[in-house]
């Protein structure tokens, strides 16, 4: 009976190695690859808020007090997530490839009042990775792609289960010089990776044309807003959609302290490390690195910390701490940086997310917001669980 | 119907024939014995009945609970997100519309019922000689429905089941108000006398003035109240053909809770008489009198056969003064006459007769200017009618005469149904007779000896008497210290309010815990019941006594 991989072996004339079928990602952490790096750069002669004279650290405990009670800023939250497989070995021309697939799930909760929490937008697509490689002819990778994805619905037993795969994608086949054992895993990875981003941003931009997303309502994204540039899909130019991200800010549970930089451009590292509670950082403003990435246009975003909880109860001093982002969208915010009162607002209402905690669910926390807890709690329980997946193969 | 949640079945906690877990919204209100419907494979419906609802939340321990409070602020308040919770319950299976009775699915609805479906659940629908026990409340406004709930009562009083057992602890569970409600429902069926049979009822008051006044309306019923009655297809009319018998003495107060203008106005009326028993006739019921005293050699027993057939000096007795003396003369030193017999058998026995027979009650003869007023009880009772109902005050009378009194009626009443009374026809003898005692334990616990004559009685009852038309309704504080036989024969049995040592014992252990917990919560007026005929045990409610109520006993 043909399956997915005879079916890719009539397809691409490889031969199938029919290898061991394994998870691809690390035991239930979401691979954040580290888009915190050096492309992007502190801009030294600007500041990332409007209010110049902040040097060290601001108290918001008072302010987060004083709005307990009043509607919280943050309505919607997003999450995306992939799961990624390797299916098989497959030999192309001589060479080797593995083929990748994915689960790629994006969430979007909103919170209606404390105890109502439901999903608004939900985006499940599965898919498969393969080398470009794999296509026969040199021309036209669209429609092979297209072509493959229909015949690999029809396959008896993708029939059966009712599921569809929602496209079929490539990873570069150039050889490298950097090779190392999962190279082109890595690249498969990070093409089911890119495809998370493009739904993460369709939900936002679905978001905005509904116009759910306000000056009171704003949707907290978790991760960074750092997107990498990518090469394709259809949100690829971030100075098209930024208008989009009026109203979100990006949380990051991780981040690495090296990278937190002072307006001096070097490490605040330690000086984050002894943060106090419910105190926020002074904003900085980041770009893109402009020489690399030029044609990105202008995209600039400012960048603060907030302890929400206190370092003598976890595990070490950078827990407990958030990195905030947020995408500087007018003349005025790109110029002068974002309104200091409004870095105040949504650090307070940061502060007020922490309860309650997901303790003793997920390690991180003492980071963790909880309705983003819940929106990644939901988006999991949507995913096909690995044997079911790794069956349809 | 109302949509309240979904089935979860998983490996840990899989759904099963015999009972399911759904989640609800933490809000919706429901509670244990409501009735719910899943909808299952082939358009079928299976009904549950709650059994157990626990809230959960995402806490993975207490601890998370204490951090998120601020690490152990008491004043902290969540005010953005509340913890993600539900709530779980677990239903028992009761039916399936399609007969079907596979494991209802995972993420299958979970909708309230109507009317139609919990009578279809439970079994409600189509009562045949439907007898009313009460009604069900279910859920909670805007959705509230209420039930009357029917016996079929050829299985609460035969041929096809019978006896019943209620127990409770006093006061709060409302005992012989219920037994009285189930009571009056029979006969005003068997008044409208539909049927070929017929039922005479035999009632022992126990207690102060409670059952001393059950043909007279309770005043104190609001309107509600008799709403209550007519919903339930009930008249709000107290018993009909009411005779109380109380135990004979001069003043008529000294052996009776009863007031002295009360006995005589009811005496006038010809409804009420005084009881005594008379040597020369009831002699062959001496042994009712030591039913619960320790006789492993049986010796008592030969003691009360010596003198039932007359044997030795007893020949020619006539009156109980005559008895004691001559059972002293056997308690004398030295005395060798009846070597069968130990004198110390005989200091016994006549040191326990002679506390008795100082009752008013044991008589020399009736008087015979009185003979409208004074009745062997005996008599009275072969002589029941159809549709009547006898009280019998024992309220006031120690423990061994009270025994005494009830073994008597219960002797009585097996000689009527079998038919061991001359001068009466069968057709004329009701064709079932209800006796009703309260504190059963007294007479039938696991501790009355297993030689006693009234237990023995008991026995023969609940085990004989589907077939002889007698039944018995009985009840008691812990149904745990009552005889296995006795409560074992019982086809309905229900459940008032109770204490938390009395649901730990081995009576109980399969009862779910949850009714458990209700079961030290009830409220008066509130019972579960559990009946051949229902699919489910059933926690109904009945209505306040129709008869009057005395405050003060």
């Amino acid at each position: 009976m043909q399956n997915i991989l005879t079916l890719l072996e009539e397809a691409t004339n490889g031969t199938s190695h029919k290898s061991f079928q394994y998870c691809a990602d690390e035991e239930l952490k979401f691979p954040t690859l580290n888009y915190d790096s050096q492309s992007f750069t502190i801009l030294k002669d600007k500041y990332g808020e409007t209010d110049t004279t902040l040097k060290t650290t601001k108290s918001l405990k008072n302010f987060a007090v004083k709005i307990a009670n009043q509607k919280p800023l943050f309505q919607f939250f997003l999450d995306g997530s992939r799961r990624t497989y390797k299916v098989d070995d497959f030999e192309l021309n001589n060479r080797i490839f593995p083929i990748m697939a994915g689960q790629i799930g994006v969430a979007c909760c909103e919170r209606q009042t404390p105890s109502k929490f439901h999903s608004k937008e939900l985006e499940r697509s599965l898919v498969i990775v393969l080398p470009t490689e794999a296509n026969p002819e040199t021309r036209n990778n669209d429609l092979f792609s297209n072509n493959l994805k229909d015949k690999i619905n029809n396959v008896e037993r993708v029939k059966k289960s009712g599921l569809q795969f929602s496209k079929v994608l490539n990873y570069s086949s150039k050889v490298s010089q950097e090779v190392t054992d999962l190279k082109y895993e890595n690249l498969g990875v990070a093409a089911i990776q890119d495809e998370m981003v493009n739904s993460e941003k369709k939900i936002v931009s679905n978001l905005t044309t509904k116009n759910l997303l306000r000056e009171d309502s704003y949707l907290v994204k978790d991760g960074s807003l750092q997107y990498k540039p990518m090469k394709t899909g259809d949100y690829k130019e971030l100075s098209k959609i930024k208008n989009n991200y009026r109203w979100v800010v990006g949380v990051s549970k991780q981040f690495n302290p090296e990278f937190s930089k002072g307006k001096n451009n070097k490490s605040n590292a330690a000086t984050l490390a002894k943060l106090p509670l419910y105190h926020r950082t002074p904003a900085y403003m980041f770009q893109h690195d402009r020489e690399k990435w030029s044609y990105l246009g202008d995209y600039t975003y400012s960048v603060w910390y907030v302890r929400i909880r206190e370092a003598k109860y976890t595990e070490s001093p950078f827990a407990g701490i958030v990195k905030i982002e947020k995408i500087l969208i007018t003349e005025n915010e790109i110029e002068n940086g974002l309104e200091s009162d409004l870095v105040d607002l949504i650090s307070a209402n940061i502060i007020n997310e922490r309860n309650p905690v997901c303790y003793g669910r997920d390690s991180r926390w003492a980071n963790h917001l909880y309705p983003v807890y819940l929106t990644e709690q939901f988006l999991k329980s949507q995913y096909l669980s690995d044997i079911h997946f790794l069956n349809l193969f | 119907m109302k949509k309240i949640g979904k089935i979860i079945a998983t490996e840990k906690v899989p759904t099963t024939v015999d009972e399911f877990y759904f989640w609800t919204d933490k809000e919706l209100i429901i509670k244990p014995f409501d009735v719910v419907k899943v909808n299952h494979i082939k358009e079928s419906i299976t009904f549950g009945v709650v059994e157990e609802i626990s809230h959960l939340t995402d806490n993975s321990s207490s601890l998370a609970g204490f951090i998120s409070s601020d690490f152990g602020d008491v004043n902290y308040e969540y005010h953005y997100t509340q913890r993600i919770g539900m709530n779980y319950v677990k239903a028992r299976v009761v039916g399936n519309s399609g007969g079907i009775y596979t494991p209802v699915l995972d993420g299958s609805f979970v909708s309230l019922a109507n009317e139609d479906d919990v009578k279809e659940a439970l079994g409600l629908k189509d009562i045949k000689n439907p007898l009313p026990c009460g009604y069900i409340e279910m859920y909670e406004q805007p959705d509230s429905i209420t039930i009357p709930v029917h016996f079929n009562s050829h299985f609460l009083i035969g041929p096809e089941g019978a006896h019943l057992n209620i127990s409770g602890i006093s006061g709060l569970a409302s005992k012989t108000s219920y037994a009285m409600f189930l009571l009056k429902a029979i006969q005003e069926k068997y008044l409208k006398g539909q049927q070929e049979e017929s039922v005479a009822f035999v009632i022992l008051n126990v207690k102060g003035r409670d059952l001393l006044a059950i043909d007279e309306i309770n005043d104190e019923l609001t309107p509600e109240d008799k709403e209550i009655y007519n919903y339930l297809g009930l008249e709000t009319s107290p018993f009909k053909n009411v005779k109380y018998f109380y135990p004979y003495s001069k003043d008529l107060t000294t052996s009776t809770y009863g007031r002295k203008g009360d006995i005589e106005s009811q005496i006038e009326l010809g409804k009420a008489f005084q009881y005594k028993y008379i040597f020369e006739d009831d002699k062959e019921s001496i042994d009712l009198l030591f039913s619960n005293v320790d006789d492993p050699n049986q010796t008592m027993e030969s003691i009360v056969n010596f003198i039932a057939t007359g044997q030795g000096r007893f020949n020619g007795i006539t009156n109980w003064n005559e008895l004691r003396n001559e059972v002293y003369e056997y308690t004398k030193a030295g005395n060798d006459r009846e070597k069968e017999i130990t004198v110390l058998s005989w200091r016994k026995f006549y040191r326990l007769l002679n506390k008795s027979i100082e009752k008013t009650i044991f008589s020399n003869a009736i008087n015979p200017k009185a003979k409208d007023k004074e009745k062997r009880l005996k008599e009275s009772i072969l002589d029941i009618k159809k549709n009547d109902v006898f009280v019998i005050d024992i309220a006031k009378l120690d423990e061994e005469t009270q025994g005494f009194v009830f073994g008597d009626v219960m002797r009585s009443i097996y000689e009527l149904k079998l038919g061991q009374v001359d001068n009466r026809e069968e057709s004329d003898i009701p064709s079932k007779i209800i006796i009703f005692i309260d504190e059963l334990n007294k007479y039938a616990s696991k501790e009355v000896p297993k030689t006693s004559p009234i237990l023995r009685q008991l026995l023969d009852i609940t085990e004989r008497g589907r077939s002889l038309g007698i039944i018995l309704f009985s009840a008691e504080q812990f149904k745990s210290s009552i005889h296995d036989r006795v409560k074992g024969n019982c086809a309905t049995h229900a459940y008032g309010r109770t204490n938390a040592i009395e649901v730990s014992k081995p009576d109980y252990q399969y009862v779910p815990p949850v009714y458990k917990s209700m079961l030290t919560r009830l409220k008066q007026g509130e019972y579960i019941i559990q009946n051949p005929i229902f699919r489910s045990s059933l926690n109904i409610k009945f209505p306040k006594p129709i008869y009057k109520q005395f405050k003060n006993g």
